[in-house]
């Protein structure tokens, strides 16, 4: 950083955050999601647009019309007659008609259609709706309705209940019914919520809540419900204190994991890791990988590119190449972030050319440059004054239509200005302009604040 | 998709943003040219830019400079060359700051 004067650094500190966005941050927590989310869905037939005739054939919100359209559509010979129709029926009616109206309906669907016989299916249809977004009041009255229409019918709330429950308590912000709700049904009909309900409402409170009030739930669920967080639920609570860089509340909730009998798996160091990355502390960083390769934990792309990313921050771009060496030794190829990073690195050390080889070398390994990339490499290649170069690589740019990043196109436009060559300055604002890149404000103020800064410098004599 | 920088001269500044996006009445030469009674600072810089682009006015040998016709005279304070370095505190003249 020694070589870069003031004025530029926080253009520096701007593009590591782009790589950094582009980054895949939270590795862990959203891959335990996606698994739960796929168990939910083969669970809940929410999905009637399978059957894309009867995606929503139902308009208004008025039952009697829809009833009447529902008999028109029974009496006719073609309609199939099996649950999954009806059940599209009534989601297209429940997603856009208050509860009562929807319990109506459903009513009259079972005497009217001898063959609609309604399973659990049916009913979590209703109390996926049970919350609209136009009424105001909490959605928790509507929730109890629904169960208990549910057990009038014969079908006491099972884990799906709870897990459909929840995700409506919580959309509509209101968390804390969700766990009160958790509990009492815990009380009174012992079902107890499975590990993606949990893990969904730790997620969530971490999200819109304080942590303290995340621990006082997890002691709550821990003594109402009996049930304790899992690695899972470890790995969301690491993630969100890193994201607010705490690391020394991530270490305690690491030692804590370990006391608790689990093993911390490579989702959890990543996670860690992506905390140090954050605050730049590149040796706990090493120091975090050597002792995960110690454990015998395997690690995966995303902790090579953390590595990577956060040695490359702190100029250690060397340390960084060897990981890539390692990397590749041991099967895993490095992708567009990985070489993003080490890019990045590289133009830190003022090593633009180096960084384009890099590229050459990336091309080579069939990976291809994105957005990020460009933005990386022009920065670089203006920072060290090696305009030509950059002016080429800003063609392809345009020939490609990538998209400029504030950071980069302001970079850019000094490096221009400084040699004089204000009418290309004049004609990257104008591609900023055209593609959105930037706002028309921000290239505009940009574009001023250097020409001012122009002026500045030719009186010094610094610019020609 | 504003940079943090310039959130910070920028969008925190109310002042400085009004003082480029807000509309401003125009005097009788300035309104002549973009055909509007009302422009904003930023407006009237990417009007005459691109007007400048449209009537091919850069110097073929100089991308730097403009050669202005006569319409463009009348706002640049009658000048008949101008860098494109300038062109951003000539417009600025005709924004002069509200006084307190």
């Amino acid at each position: 950083m020694g070589k870069i004067p003031a004025c530029l650094r926080s253009t520096a500190t701007q593009i590591l955050k782009n790589t950094a966005q582009s980054q895949p941050s939270k590795p862990s927590p959203s891959s335990h999601f996606s698994r739960s989310n796929k168990k939910l869905k083969s669970i809940k037939p929410l999905k009637p647009s399978l059957n894309p005739n009867f995606s929503s054939p139902i308009t208004s919100p008025n039952l009697s019309e829809a009833k009447t359209l529902i008999n028109s559509l029974i009496s006719n010979p073609k309609t199939p007659i099996d649950l999954q129709f009806h059940n599209s029926l009534l989601h297209s009616y429940s997603s856009i008609a208050p509860l009562h109206d929807c319990f109506d309906l459903f009513n009259h669907m079972v005497k009217t259609l001898p063959c609609f016989s309604p399973d659990r299916s049916s009913f979590h249809i209703l109390l996926s709706h049970s919350f609209n977004s136009k009424t105001s009041h909490s959605p928790v009255p509507h929730v109890c309705r629904v169960l208990d229409f549910m057990a009038s019918h014969g079908f006491p709330p099972d884990p799906v209940t709870v897990d459909i429950a929840v995700r409506v308590l919580c959309r509509s912000g209101y968390d804390e019914d969700a766990v009160k709700f958790v509990t009492e049904l815990h009380c009174k009909n012992s079902v107890t919520l499975d590990y993606y309900t949990y893990n969904f409402l730790v997620k969530h409170l971490c999200k819109n809540r304080s942590m303290s009030m995340v621990y006082t739930v997890i002691d709550e669920l821990r003594g109402s419900v009996g049930m304790k967080p899992d690695l899972v639920t470890y790995t969301i609570l690491i993630d969100n204190v890193c994201n607010s860089k705490n690391v020394r509340e991530a270490t305690r909730l690491l030692s804590e994991l370990n006391e608790n009998g689990f093993k911390p798996d490579c989702y959890v160091y990543n996670t860690v890791m992506k905390g140090y990355c954050n605050l730049s502390l590149s040796n706990e960083l090493v120091k975090l990988y050597k002792k995960m390769t110690e454990e015998g934990v395997e690690p995966d792309i995303v902790t090579y590119n953390t590595l990577i990313f956060g040695l490359s921050k702190t100029g250690r771009v060397k340390e960084a190449r060897k990981y890539l060496e390692v990397m590749t030794k041991t099967d895993h190829s490095p992708d567009t972030v990985t070489y993003t990073s080490l890019m990045n690195g590289l133009c830190r050390e003022g090593d633009a050319m180096g960084a384009m080889r890099l590229l050459v070398e990336m091309e080579a390994n069939g990976c291809k440059p994105n957005a990020c990339t460009y933005n990386t490499l022009l920065n670089g290649l203006c920072k060290s004054r090696l305009l030509d170069k950059g002016m080429e690589l800003f063609g392809v740019m345009k020939e490609g239509g990538v998209q400029l990043e504030s950071a980069s196109y302001a970079t850019c436009l000094r490096g221009l200005c400084r040699e004089g060559r204000v009418g290309e300055a004049y004609e990257v604002f104008d591609y900023a302009v055209e593609t959105k890149s930037l706002t028309d404000v921000a290239a505009y103020t940009t574009l001023e604040s250097t020409l001012k800064w122009l002026k500045k410098a030719r009186g010094q004599g610094l610019a020609v | 998709m504003l940079p943090p920088r310039l959130k910070k001269t920028v969008m925190d500044n109310p002042k400085k943003l009004a003082n480029l996006i807000d509309l401003v009445n125009l005097p009788s030469t300035l309104q002549e040219f973009v055909g509007q009674s009302q422009i904003s600072r930023l407006g009237c810089f990417m009007r005459v830019w691109s007007y400048i682009k449209t009537n091919n006015l850069q110097d073929p040998q100089n991308k730097n400079l403009v050669n202005c016709d006569e319409k463009l005279k009348s706002i640049l304070l009658g000048q008949s060359k101008v860098d494109l370095a300038e062109l951003p505190s000539l417009i600025k003249l005709h924004f002069p700051k509200e006084p307190k």
